[in-house]
Formats: C-alpha cells, structure tokens, sequence
C-alpha cells in the first residue's frame, strides 16, 4: 500500500515538474516492476517496449498524421473554407459555423485534433474577428471546434481505443461520425446564442457563381473524405491501408494538381509528420507496458469485486468513469490517460453489459474532452503557438465550450441508442 | 453517498496492486491467443483445477486469453525468456522459432477419421513433432488438437474448378500460400484482427478457419458458402520455459504432462459440440452449407498436398525433411494405405 | 571554460552529423513505407497472384515503422516536441531555486541509458535463440535494436542538453505542437 502511494506520488511530482511525459510514464512503470515485480527478467521491459506497437493496425496512424500535414501545408484546408463560408458564411454569425463546418470537414480527412487547430486556426481567427466575434469566443472556437476531427473518421483515438480492447475499428470509425456530427452541432447552437446575443453580423449572400466556383477550388478537397470512407466501406481497403492511400491522394493534389508542393517541402513534412509519429509512438509502448502489469496484476477482477460489493450498475460505473476521466484529462496528456485506464475498465464494462462501440465513444469524448481542458491541455498549446496568442487568453474563452462538451458526453454516456444506431448503419 | 462509496472502491482497486498476495505457491502464468469461451481456454481452466488439486494447491496456474500478455510471437518469446512460465500455441505461429513446426500447415496432414489422427498425434510422429522445439529455447510436454479448417467464401465453391482465381486470407505461412495457389487461388496473407473487414468489403473473396472460429468472429454474417473440408490441421503445442520446467519436481513434471494428456478426449468433446453448436447457427443464419464428400478430399488433397510438401522441404531443410519421412510412414501405418500423394 | 566551450563545439560536431543521418532515414522511412502500403493496395485490385508474393509487405512496413518511431526520438526531444506538463516549472525553479532543468536532463540520460542497455540485452537473447521473422525470414532480433538505437539517440540529446550543447527547453515554448 505504501509503495502504491509513492509510486503515485512518484508520478505526480514528475508530472508537475514538467519531466517529459516518457518519463512520467516510464519511470513509475519501472518503479512497479521493480516493486511488484521484481522476479520477472528485465527483458520483460525491452520485450514489450517494441512489442506493443508492433501491430498492423497502428500503421495508420503515422500515414493519416503524414496526410493530415500535407493537407495543413499545403491548399486543401484553405479550400475546404472557403467552400463552406461561401455556403454559410453570409448567416448572422456565418464566420462561426464557417469554423465549425471546415473543421468537421477537415476533420474528415485529418486523424489528429492537434493537427486540425493547426491547419484551421490562422485561416479562420481573423476572420472572426473581423465579423464581430469577441477574442475569447473566437478562440474556444477554433480550439474546441478542432475535438470534432477526433470523432469523425479517420481519428487517431479511435484507432487506438480499436488497437487496446480489439473492438471494430470500421464499427467506431461509423458511432465516430454520429458522435462527431452531434458535437458539431452543439457548437453550431452554441455559436448561434452567441451570435445573436452580441449582435455579430452575417456576410454578404454569395451569388451562385461565387458558390459554384468554391466547389470547383474545393472538389479535389472534397474527394479525399470519398477515398477514405468510400474505399473503407465500398470494400477496397482496410483502414490501415486508407490511410496510405490518403498520403497518395494528398501528395497527388498538393504537387500534381494544385502544384504547390515541392520536393523539399514533402521532406519537410514528413520529418515533421515522423517526430508527431515517435511522440505518440513511445507513449503508447509505454503505455502497453503499464497495461502488461495491470494485466498481471488482474487489476480487472478487483474492480468487478469492488463494484459488485457495493452493487454498482452500469449506471453507476459509468458516472464514475466519465468523472476519473475528466479530472484526469485536466493534467494529463488523454492519449496517455486512454492507455492507463482502458485496459483495467474495458472488461468491468463488458462484464457490466456495456456494448464495446458505446463505450468507446465514451472514451473518444472524454479523450477529446481532455484535449481542451486546462491546465494541460493540448489543443490549448496548440492553438497558443500557431495563432501566437498566450496559453491564458484561450482558456479564458475556453469554459462554454468545455460546459457544451460535458453535456454531449452526458447524452452519449446515458442515450446508448444514438451510438447504436450509428454503427449499425455500418453493417 | 453511494456514487462515493463507488468511487472509493474503484479507486481503492486500482491502489490494490498491492495487494497481490503473498506467494505461498508457485505461480504458472499461462498465456494463449483464444477467447474465454473457447475449447482450449476450458480445457486449460480443467487442467488449472487438475493440476491444483494434484499438488495441495502448490501450483497455481493463472490463465490469462485472448492475447492478454501479447501476440503469439511474444508470448513464445516470453516463454524463452522466462517472463511467461507457459504458452499452448498453435504451430501455425512457431515457424519462425522452429520451421520444423510448419509440416503442420499441410493440408489434409490427417486423415478424416479423429480416432487414426489421435494415433498418429500419439505415435512417433507426434513424439518427434514435440521434440524438434526442444532446440528453441522452450520445452515441449504435448500435443493438444484444436480442431480442423474449413473453407468459406462469398463467392460459390462447388468443386475444385470453383476454387479457381478466388481470393483466400492465410496465416503467414509460404506452405499455406503454395498450398492455395495448387488449387489456383492466391493467398493473400492478413492480420486475423483485420479479416471480418477484409472479408465484409471484399479485400479476399474468402478464407479458411474451424467451425467455432468462423461462428464465433461472425465471419458467417460476411460469407455465403461454407465447404465442411476438415482440409487443415489446428495443432497446440504445450510449451514451457525451460528453467521453470527443471526447476520443478521430477513428480510435477510427471503429473502435469499426464494432465495436459488425460484432458485431450475432454478437449476433443468440447471442441466437436462446438463445431456442431457453430454450425447450426451459421445455417440458420443462410450461408450455403455443403460436405466434403471422401472422393473429393483425396482429389484436394492430390492437388494441395505435393504443392505445400514441396514448400515445406525448401523451408525446413533436412530436419523437416527426417520428420516428414517419419509423418508419412506413420500415415501409411495408421490408414492402411500407402501415401499416393507424395 | 575555455575547455568546456571546446567540448561543446565538438559535441556539436557530432550532433550535426547526427542530425543529417536521421533526417535521411526518417523521410526515406516514412516515404518508402507508404509507397509499399500504396502498392499492395493497387496490385490486389489488379488482382492475380501477384498479391500473394507481397506478403512480405506488411511485416517490412512494421519493421520500419519501429525504426521510425525510435529514429525520431532524439531529434523530437531536440525539438520540444516530446509532450511535457511545462506549466509549473518556471514556478517552482523560481520558488525553490531547484536546478530542476538539469535534474529533468540528467534523470532522462540515466532513464534513456537503462533503457537502452535493456534492449542491446534484449537484442542479444532473441539473436542467440535464432527467432526468424514469418514472411521476411530476417533475424527478429533487429525489432529490438531499433529501440536500443533510438534509446541511445535519446540519451545524446539529454546529455547534449545537461551540457549546453542543446537548448530544448526554449524550442518547446516556441513551437508547441505546431
Ligand atoms: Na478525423
Ligand atoms: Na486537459
């Protein structure tokens, strides 16, 4: 028990000491296996460093970052804006839905919220601004509208969560969409009540010419989310090798069609796309490795005997899961929370009658979630360096989306059906 | 106030790491690749008992399924190691630690009757079959039967000509490849976690599993026909650490390998109701169902089984070359006949 | 002084070099890997068996996705771009007057050494065993020297930072994420 605190206090301090997150993951796992395990070869380490990402189906993962890069450098995100400001733009508060809507749509070719805040932010901030926005508003926006390029396929998170419980990724890939559209649209209401409660105009009405015209600018763009979700489900790849193909497709538009991309700026971007590619790599190898020993550990079987002795339901237990995922994603980077705590909860969930795809989307939302909420906060950092704005101003804009995004989680947590219904759309 | 309760006791379980008893008795972690409800996941959880039971509650077998501790490879590679005690792994996934191993990936290696194939597990072959991982860093105490494979397909598979051009997913195996491409379909080998899609979108056209496994990973709900061939031999081998293995008292070491042998008719039972449990919901479920009949397995096997022997030569070298003298004359032994299809 | 600029610049030799190789390998790595991915795709839609004789694919691809993974750490460490809590550590440095930078640095030369001596270990076993891979039939030892290499590349940046050599505490202010 002792040794339990301080291996937690352990990794508190290195946490807010601001150690690098393979170390504050890493040592408090070397620190469980020298306490608790202490008669298995050390090898066992080395073994499961490179074992646990040895799998298929986190090649995606590298090839939909590498794409979404191409696609933040080069022209699509631009294109894809101005497709949809040229649809909804002139509405009273058009900018807002224009920000939502192209991040969704970007978010449909892009994996990584991170990326999406990237990409989007510098195109979409000053217009915003310019259309009456407030600075705050505008910036929870940006950052929040990001979370939805994380629910919508292709998504990272989904992949991974796919990857630790074996669950369907073509099942999540489909509860994703119906999840991400909801929460879209919860920032499209949100952003009306702004809108008309600060009097933000709308553009001018764009005549059909200017409309068609972003089409043809955009219908390169457009094509990709068809690649990915068409091959997928139209039965001509698997996910994994989606992703490959939408690395050929952006490379094909950005140099061959739109011929901005030149040989040294695909270089570029690709080390960039292989650094984001490690990060996230070796926090899920060491999250593996933690998974190993709570596996060992059968932490699984004391959870079940917890809950069945004070005879806690479904019900209960996913309060408890949303609230131990919320706080935790306040400090903690929530791809690393998603390695820590699925694997010890998923099988109390099963054996509690959840279905694996809800409690996905469960996962996915507070995952997002985690993304945007202070102190650590991703997106936040994200969104900091690219619009160069300081790390407070944006949380300060940050709560109504946080609020908005809690009462999403509610809905999918306690309405089972609407995941259900979304991902049996894809059988 | 409940909610609290709970959240104090969900937390005080993932404190309760240490709480891990204190070992009075000696651990065996076994790992495996099957679903809990599988034959081999049921009779391992008997031979926990057994082998409990046998020793006063001195050895005390923790099974972890489904990949739990990491893929097959891993795992065998855990067992080498020392940090897993034992693994039951179908050969299918050894090759690469003992290419001996992959005779077993020949198709129709036993014959239809379960009864000779039991022999032949038992007799010399099987003997020598276990031996050849000795040099791998593992010990070997047994063989277990796992079942048969069978052929589905979305695409019709009336005899062999029907076969011709289709698209199989295979194990990672250049035996199973060559086995396919005899019978002019291309084996196209996929990650088994991959295969429902594979199958749902039309990447191959179809594949080859037992009864349980296509019933249990619904890979019926994506396929129309089913051909009962039996054509591929799922082999388990019982494969211990070697340190673990000495380490234990000669009369263990007697009672496990007797216990890992006495529950094979109980493995074979489950496995067979199984089958049949399987099979009756994949034909309510509308897939075209036929059996082969014997005429037609010899006529396969005429055409498969030179082509994979061949592979497996190129692969094994002599070693499996000594071991397939020893598979075939214990074949002809067993079934009366002389092998034709050499 | 005058000796320890000398042992920087020199380290800083060494870093360059570095630095060129890695950043070959890790666009080679990642282009190659989906022109691989790419061309499996289209030769299974050609169809024919063809598609058999590119089993190899995806085993090589997950091969050079590990030597990805680890062939980067260094130079995102380099970079700031290995995540990190950064919020409170100016606080409690100026709070404490703890040489925390160095201590970080330090723990993470030790953490990468260990490390990377775990998987030479590793390296070594699995190549005295004589384990082959299914469809490459290469030596599955060199899964594992791809994180003895990358743990190495990792310890190198830490000491280069623990000594001057680096400075990747302002790169992760200026570029988070990015
Ligand atoms: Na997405
Ligand atoms: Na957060």
């Amino acid at each position: 028990m002792i040794l339990v605190a301080a291996i937690c206090a352990l990794a508190l301090i290195l946490l807010v000491a601001g150690f690098e997150m393979l170390m504050v993951l890493g040592l408090p796992v070397l620190a469980i296996k020298s306490g608790f395990f202490a008669n298995l070869p050390d090898a066992v380490i080395a073994q499961k460093l490179t074992g646990g990402i040895n799998q298929s189906l986190l090649l995606a993962i590298p090839f939909f970052l590498f794409a979404a890069e191409l696609m933040g450098q080069g022209q699509i995100a631009g294109r894809l804006t101005a497709l949809v400001r040229s649809v909804i733009g002139h509405t009273r508060g058009g900018m807002g839905y224009t920000t939502i809507g192209a991040s969704m749509g970007f978010g449909a070719v892009s994996g990584s919220a991170p990326a999406t805040v990237a990409a989007m932010g510098h195109i979409v901030y000053p217009e915003l601004r310019r259309s009456g926005f407030s600075d705050r508003f505008s910036l929870g926006l940006i950052v929040s509208s990001a979370e939805t390029a994380l629910l919508i396929p292709p998504s990272i998170t989904l992949i991974v969560y796919g990857w630790i419980t074996g669950t369907s990724i073509t099942a999540l890939f489909a509860a994703g969409l119906g999840v991400g559209l909801l929460l879209g649209f919860a920032f499209m209401v949100l952003t009306a009540v702004e809108a008309h409660r600060t009097g933000v105009k709308g553009g001018e009405r764009p005549t059909v010419k200017a409309v068609l015209g972003a089409l043809r600018n955009a219908i390169w763009a457009l094509g990709m989310p068809l690649v990915i979700l068409g091959g997928i489900y139209g039965g001509i790849f698997t996910p994994t090798e989606a992703a490959a193909v939408s690395v050929v497709y952006a490379i094909v538009v950005e140099a061959v069609i739109y011929r901005t991309l030149t040989f040294a700026m695909l270089c570029n971007v690709a080390e960039r796309s292989a650094i984001q590619t490690s990060v996230i790599f070796l926090l899920l190898a060491l999250g593996s490795l933690l998974a190993y020993f709570t596996t060992l550990a059968q932490i699984p079987d004391f959870i079940l005997a917890g809950l069945a002795a004070v005879d806690a339901g479904p019900i209960m237990f996913l309060i408890v899961v949303n609230m131990v995922f919320i706080i935790a994603g306040m400090f903690v980077d929530p791809n690393s929370i998603q390695l820590i705590l699925v694997p010890p909860l998923f099988p109390v969930a099963l054996s509690l009658g959840i279905d694996p795809v809800h409690f996905g989307m469960i996962v996915a939302l507070n995952v997002t979630l985690g993304m945007i909420t202070p102190p650590f906060g991703l997106d936040l950092f994200v969104a900091s360096s690219s619009l160069r704005k300081p790390v407070a101003e944006i949380i300060a804009g940050i709560w109504r989306f946080i609020l908005t995004n809690i009462a999403v989680l509610l809905l999918v947590t306690y309405v089972p059906g609407f995941t259900a219904i979304f991902s049996a759309l894809a059988r | 106030t409940r909610l609290a309760v709970c959240a104090i006791v969900l937390a005080s379980s993932l404190w309760s790491l240490s709480s891990a008893p204190a070992m009075a008795s000696t651990v065996i972690k076994v790992g495996h690749v099957e679903a809990p409800a599988s034959s081999l996941h049921v009779t391992l959880e008997r031979v926990a008992e057994m082998v409990a039971e046998r020793s006063g509650g001195e050895l005390d077998m923790q099974i972890f399924p489904q990949s739990q501790l990491g893929g097959q490879r891993e795992m065998t590679e855990a067992v080498q190691l020392g940090t897993l005690e034992l693994t039951v792994a179908p050969t299918a996934f050894l090759g690469g630690f003992n290419p001996v191993a992959s005779i077993t990936d020949l198709p129709f290696l036993f014959p239809a009757d379960p009864q000779q194939s039991q022999k032949i597990r038992e007799g010399q072959f099987g003997k020598d079959l276990c031996e050849s991982f000795n040099s791998s860093g593992v010990v070997c105490i047994g063989i277990w039967p796992n079942g048969r494979k069978n052929f589905t397909s979305n695409l019709p598979l009336t005899d062999l000509e029907a076969f011709s051009g289709q698209r199989f997913r295979v194990m990672e195996s250049s035996v199973l490849v060559d086995q396919m491409r005899a019978i002019e379909v291309t084996g196209v080998p996929l990650p088994f976690g991959e295969l429902y899609t594979a199958l749902q979108t039309g990447v191959v056209d179809g594949e080859e599993n037992p009864l349980d496994t296509i019933y249990n990973m619904n890979f019926f709900e994506v396929q129309d026909y089913l051909v009962i061939s039996e054509h591929g031999a799922i082999e388990d081998v019982i494969l211990f650490n070697p340190a673990f293995w000495s380490g234990l008292t000669e009369d263990d070491r007697t009672m496990i390998t007797e216990v890992f042998a006495e529950v094979v008719p109980e493995m074979l039972a489950h496995k067979t109701a199984a089958a049949a449990r399987s099979l009756d919901k994949i034909r309510e479920a509308g897939v075209d169902i036929r059996e082969m009949s014997a005429e037609e397995r010899n006529e396969f096997r005429s055409v498969m089984y030179p082509a994979a022997r061949q592979a497996y030569l190129d692969k094994a070298g002599d070693a499996g070359a000594e071991l397939l003298k020893v598979y075939e004359a214990e074949y002809d032994r067993v079934t009366g006949q002389t092998n034709l299809n050499k | 002084m005058r000796l320890h600029e000398k042992r920087i610049s020199s380290l800083n030799g060494v870093l360059c070099v570095v630095r060129l190789v890695e950043r070959v390998a890790l666009v080679s790595l990642l282009l190659i890997m989906v022109l691989l991915f790419a061309t499996n795709v289209a030769v299974r839609q050609i169809g024919g068996p063809l598609a058999a004789d590119l089993a190899w694919v995806d085993e090589t691809v997950r091969l050079m996705n590990i030597y990805l993974v680890f062939l980067a750490a260094g130079l995102a460490l380099e970079r700031g771009k290995q995540v990190a809590v950064d919020s409170w550590r100016e606080t409690i440095i100026a709070r404490t007057g703890l040489p925390l930078k160095r201590i970080i640095d330090l723990t993470g030369l030790v953490f990468s050494l260990y490390l990377a001596f775990l998987s030479i270990r590793m390296a070594r076993f699995v190549w005295s065993m004589g384990q082959r891979s299914a469809t490459l039939d290469i030596p599955i030892a060199w899964i594992y020297i791809a994180p003895a290499i990358g743990f190495a590349l990792l310890a190198l940046r830490y000491c280069a930072s623990l000594f001057g050599g680096i400075d990747r505490y302002t790169a992760a202010e200026k570029g988070h994420g990015e």
